[in-house]
């Protein structure tokens, strides 16, 4: 979570994360996935936001989140499940 | 303030650029000092002999390496004709003579600011286990070889690809025996033994520029990520970042060898693992990059060295984007037939 906290976002998807320099780019999802995780929010909760916030299923919607998470763990982004 | 004279080495600022021009330029832009610039050259070519709005005056230096005396009267002679009340050399092959003539350069009123000669040893690769485990570093894993034979055996033990070192200077990126053993003659033919054989550990290269104030304390730092590097392996483009685990190290560094002068990390992060690569005693040729991150470092040795007040704030963001470029410049012959006859400009 610490790590998250300080990453820098704009809102066209480009993350840059200032420990180590590495940037990445995200979709609007990936986004708000990162945004909810640095306001605290658990998987649960993420996902109940992301349904309200995207025209999406709930199946599809699972699938991005855990995929995401994953991705974010590859990159040592996240560290929680 | 009274004028300043100064003289400023390593400015060619060619694909394999000296600091010098990066110097100059940041020292030119503290407008709290006046500056008058000798650009110190060792080729007619050199770049920064032509950079009129940087260089004041310009001098062809005997080589560093040739009779200290030699280069000590070209020295006393620039002070003479251009003034010279600080020098600031940055290319590493200059360092010894200016460490081992700090006092008398003093006598004549020409002062530095620099490490000293246990410092300046610290750079040498065979130290760097050691400063290593003093700051919290990692180093790869390395061996000291004196012959073809444990050439052979560590290269066995390291595998490929593997770095071969001398102790002060150059270093190869080898693939197989044959590149590894041409790599290993041309260092002792030129630098002798040791030599050494390096891991390669592959990350993310982070370095530190800074300068130390000789007490234990820093007159700023600020610490990068290599983006993009050339071929030569210089950088091209880079970031500022703010890495905790590198700011803890260079504090250490500062704290544990009260380094004194111009200094640039060299580093690797792989993985949790912060790999030390090399130390270097001066600006790194990307030192600009500081200035316009906000910490002016030249301006700040400047000052130290005249004693004068000077700023510790290292405050800088992170995400501040580097690049060089290419800049074409046309100039007539004047500069050029000067520097050819007389040694200046």
């Amino acid at each position: 979570m610490n790590k998250l906290s300080s990453l820098a976002l704009n809102e066209e998807g480009f993350v840059f994360d200032p420990t180590t320099g590495n940037s990445f780019t995200t979709n609007d999802i990936g986004l708000s996935i990162i945004r909810y995780l640095k306001e605290g929010k658990d998987s649960e909760e993420i996902l109940r936001s992301l349904l309200d916030d995207f025209e999406i299923d709930s199946d599809t919607a699972q699938r991005d989140l855990i995929d995401f998470l994953a991705q974010l763990r590859v990159y040592r982004l996240f560290e929680g499940s | 303030m009274n004028e300043i004279s100064i003289a400023v080495s390593g400015i060619n600022a060619v694909d394999n650029p000296g600091p010098g021009v990066g110097v100059v330029r940041s020292i030119k832009e503290d407008k709290s000092l006046q500056v008058k610039v000798s650009g110190l050259a060792y080729d007619a070519m050199e770049p920064g002999i032509y950079l009129d709005w940087l260089m004041d005056r310009s001098f062809v230096m005997p080589y560093p390496s040739s009779a200290g005396a030699d280069y000590l009267a070209r020295l006393l002679y620039i002070k003479e004709t251009a003034g010279l009340d600080v020098v600031i050399p940055t290319l590493d092959a200059e360092l010894p003579f200016y460490i081992k003539n700090e006092r008398e350069l003093a006598g004549h009123g020409i002062n530095t600011f620099l490490p000293d000669k246990e410092q300046f040893d610290l750079r040498s690769k065979e130290h760097l286990t050691d400063v290593a485990d003093k700051i919290g570093l990692s180093v790869p894993p390395t061996e000291v070889v004196t012959s073809h034979s444990e050439l052979t055996a560590a290269l066995d033990r390291v595998g490929f690809p593997a770095m071969i070192k001398g102790i002060f200077y150059k270093a190869y990126r080898v693939h197989n025996h044959l590149e590894a053993e041409s790599a290993f003659h041309k260092i002792v033919n030129e630098w002798g033994y040791p030599v050494l054989v390096q891991k390669i550990v592959q990350g993310d290269e982070i370095n530190v520029i800074g300068v130390g104030d000789g007490a234990g304390e820093s007159l700023g730092n600020m610490a990068i990520k290599k983006l993009w590097i050339t071929d030569l392996g210089k950088i091209w483009t880079g970031v500022t970042i703010d890495n905790e685990p590198v700011n803890r190290a260079t504090e250490l560094f500062l704290k544990k060898y009260s380094w004194r002068g111009a200094f640039e990390i060299e580093c690797i992060a792989a993985g949790d693992k912060i790999y030390l690569i090399e130390i270097n005693p001066r600006f790194p040729a990307w030192v600009y990059f500081a200035t316009g991150a906000g910490i002016n470092l030249p301006a700040r040795l400047l000052r130290a060295a005249l004693g004068l007040p000077f700023e510790r704030d290292s405050t800088y963001k992170p995400g501040r984007l580097y690049i060089r470029y290419t800049y074409d410049m046309v100039t007539d012959a004047d500069t050029f037939q000067k520097i050819i006859t007389r040694g200046e400009s």
